[in-house]
């Protein structure tokens, strides 16, 4: 959008409150949704949640399409639209509530960069194992993408996203590497974010903010998604304050509240295995 | 004998009926040449055989087709009737649309076997090259294109056409493969086979739609209806148009698959498809999907009538009535793509394009059922300026237009349907002048008045034509296409 259409949206947004019929729209928690987008989709329930702003899960088999930028989750707020966690936190911003606002400019510049890390790292890994790891690619991604739709249309559409997908990986390097070298990336970013949190309770302060939820949405999924090898989610349970901290913001943010939270975390699409 | 040779170019209408002497039939023969001790004889009622018919020019062209076309030749009586039956045959000939012209040459039998009233007709024709092509250009709605097109007439010598079409525009591309087979001997019952990717805007609904599909069919006439019987799979992808798009357009975003199969009947007996001046043409169309695969699941009924009836002095009434419904099956709602929609120049004037019924932030989401009709008169213009020549093009046309669109809850029952349908009638009157543009389109300037008009409705009158000044009016010009798609929509109003 061009400067003065986000500044016009903007002033549109912070015009009116948080309704409370907002919702958020993702696949079919069942069926359809993949690792990558179901982790993206908890980060920014996450992040609501830590706001303290009530927001209800809506499930569509259409909802990548349905989003603006072609990318879920995405909220649909009195009449707007807004979509992946970045422009939702400019968003919630422009509404009033904010994590960060108590950080200082070094410590801003810090959390970019470790939300950086996150999406460059964690999520470009989730996406290869989902998308180029051939195994992965036959057993449980094409069935789980196409699973709304008849054939031949489910086959055409996994094989057109994981085309597009390759085609991203090549863009940026990543289309030479093994499973093995991504495992050792996502086991170096785990490690960097273990080092960053230390012993606190949140990466910044006691206060959460929006790298805690992001950093929350991808650990959490990695570690309660059964797919089929263990081998991500082993990388991540090396780190064990990693594994508390996921524990801790599920205990705070999402059991105890109303009942559609807590199915939100609970019938994810595979067994859980992590608190157990 | 006398060497009478007898050749008809163009096309023999009108067909010599009166006059029984030979001066009226040599307006289109050539010279005819008569030897001196040679006796001219009255040759209508006189018997005659037929014993040859020959072709010239025929190339990969086999030869089965062309006897069923010309077998009626064989069993003319007399000379006009082979005159008349030559001339079925070459029209039959023509619209295999294999030849590119034909020629008929009737003589008088020679050689051994020859009958003193026998006569030998020779048809001379040019086939058309094996593949020809064609470049366009086009300018629409904001959108200009490239169009390629490449026909392979004759493909196989019975008929056969495969055609392809390519169009790369500044917006979107799209292109069409099709094979086509009429049966050999009856080109009426044909069948053919589509492959095509089609995209469309549809601004009245902020949507953007992507058709890929294939489709077979089958033609053929019973007495004197002709029938189509059609399946069609197509994966359609709906996306908005604008990121201002309406929440509920937004939730049809996204991909689907319609397997249907559809039956159509249609009876037409009027003489021209543009203005006709007599005639009635009735189109029943129906369409089930979802039993053969696919996720959409419906059935669609719709129907036109028009009946044409010239009155006194050269003008002409017009009667239309038009009308569908949509029932999806099971309990998925039914799609944007495939509901009706109403409004505009070709169904009720005044109302703009598409724009009348249900809709949702200013996006019309279309209605499950409707109907339209219109009463119109159309005369020459006042005083007949330019009669004979460019001015019988116009015609002054008056008009009536009505319509309704809506959702029905199909739980209830037919009265509370048509209950429904009869509650909130859109209509609109008015006058002004239309130009006939050959046999495809139809140029219209108009004066509306819309009426009826409900809230969410957009209609092209903006200001209220009793308090203002008569220059404050709104003109509609459009042009037409056969098949009542507006093509270009342009509206002036001129201020005070």
């Amino acid at each position: 959008m061009s400067l003065v259409a986000e500044a016009f949206v903007t002033q549109l947004a912070a015009a009116e409150p948080w309704p409370e019929n907002a919702a958020l729209y993702q696949q079919l928690k069942e069926e359809q949704i993949l690792l990558s987008d179901n982790a993206s989709s908890l980060a920014v329930q996450a992040f609501l949640q830590m706001c303290n702003l009530p927001i209800r899960v809506v499930c569509r088999a259409n909802a990548e399409y349905m989003s603006p930028s072609g990318k879920v989750p995405f909220i649909h707020v009195g009449n707007q639209v807004v979509s992946e966690l970045g422009p939702i936190v400019q968003f919630v911003k422009a509404k009033g509530h904010s994590l960060s606002d108590g950080l200082d400019e070094v410590q801003k510049a810090e959390m970019k960069a470790y939300m950086e890390l996150v999406n460059n790292m964690l999520l470009t890994a989730e996406l290869y194992l989902q998308w180029c790891d051939d195994v992965t690619v036959e057993e449980i991604t094409h069935p789980r993408y196409g699973s709304p739709y008849p054939w031949p249309l489910n086959r055409i559409l996994s094989y057109q996203k994981q085309w597009e997908v390759r085609r991203k990986m090549k863009a940026i390097g990543w289309a030479g590497k093994t499973l093995e070298q991504v495992l050792e990336d996502v086991d170096q970013c785990c490690q960097a974010l273990s080092q960053r949190l230390g012993t606190q309770p949140y990466f910044f302060n006691k206060q959460p903010t929006e790298l805690d939820a992001l950093v929350f949405g991808h650990l959490f999924t990695i570690l309660t998604t059964q797919l089929t090898t263990d081998e991500l989610s082993e990388k991540v349970k090396n780190y064990s304050n990693l594994t508390a901290f996921c524990r801790r913001i599920e205990q705070q943010y999402f059991e105890g509240h109303d009942k559609d939270s807590a199915t939100t975390v609970a019938a994810r699409s595979a067994k859980r295995s992590l608190l157990r | 004998m006398g060497h009478i040779p007898l050749k008809c170019k163009q096309s023999l209408e009108p067909l010599p009926m009166g006059g029984p002497d030979f001066g009226a039939l040599g307006e289109e023969a050539e010279l005819v040449e008569v030897e001196p001790e040679a006796k001219q004889e009255i040759l209508e009622n006189k018997d005659v055989v037929v014993q040859h018919v020959h072709f010239d020019g025929l190339g990969r062209t086999k030869d089965d087709i062309i006897m069923y076309e010309i077998s009626d030749v064989f069993k003319a009586k007399n000379l006009i009737d082979v005159m008349r039956k030559s001339h079925e045959a070459r029209e039959k000939l023509l619209r295999l649309g294999i030849f590119r012209q034909v020629e008929v040459l009737i003589d008088t039998c020679q050689g051994d076997d020859a009958l003193p009233n026998g006569l030998d007709v020779t048809f001379e024709v040019t086939e058309l090259r094996r593949l020809t092509g064609s470049y366009n250009t086009m300018v629409g709605n904001n959108e200009g294109s490239m169009v390629l097109g490449l026909k392979f007439p004759n493909l196989f010598g019975r008929a056969e056409k495969v055609t392809f079409q390519f169009s790369y525009g500044t917006k979107e591309t799209s292109y069409g493969l099709s094979f086509f087979k009429p049966q050999p001997g009856k080109f009426e019952r044909n069948f053919s086979v589509n492959l095509y990717k089609v995209t469309g805007q549809f601004p009245w609904s902020s949507l953007r739609e992507t058709d890929r599909g294939i489709s077979t069919e089958f033609n053929f006439p019973i007495w004197k209806t002709s029938h189509t019987l059609k399946w069609e799979g197509v994966w359609r992808e709906l996306g908005c148009l604008a990121r201002t798009a309406s929440f509920s357009v937004r939730e049809e975003s996204g991909h689907s698959l319609k397997s249907s199969l559809s039956h159509a009947m249609v009876i037409d007996s009027r003489n021209s498809s543009i203005l006709p001046r007599r005639g009635a043409l009735l189109k029943i169309n129906q369409e089930l999907a979802g039993y053969t695969g696919g996720d959409v699941s419906f059935l669609k009924e719709d129907f036109e009538f028009q009946l044409n009836k010239q009155l006194l002095w050269d003008s002409v009434f017009s009667a239309s009535l038009w009308g569908g419904m949509l029932v999806p099956i099971g309990d998925k709602p039914s799609s944007i793509a495939d509901r009706f929609y109403l409004g505009g120049p070709t169904s009720v004037r005044g109302f703009s394009m598409y724009s009348i019924g249900p809709q949702s932030e200013g996006d019309y989401l279309g209605g499950e059922a409707y109907w339209a009709g219109g009463l119109h008169l159309y005369t020459p213009l006042p005083f007949r300026p330019g009669r004979g020549g460019f001015g019988d093009l116009f015609r002054t046309h008056f008009f009536l237009n009505a319509g309704n669109l809506c959702n029905l809850n199909y739980g209830d029952g037919p009265r509370a349907h048509l209950q429904k349908l009869a509650e909130y009638i859109r209509w609109s009157y008015g006058a002004g002048i239309v130009l006939r543009l050959g046999n495809i389109a139809r140029l219209e300037l108009n004066y509306c008045f819309p009426m009826g008009v409900q809230s969410g409705d957009r209609f092209v009158f903006y200001t209220n034509f009793f308090s203002s000044n008569w220059f404050q009016r709104l003109l509609h010009f459009y042009l037409v296409l056969s098949e009542r798609i507006a093509v270009f929509n342009f509206v002036y109003s001129m201020p005070v």
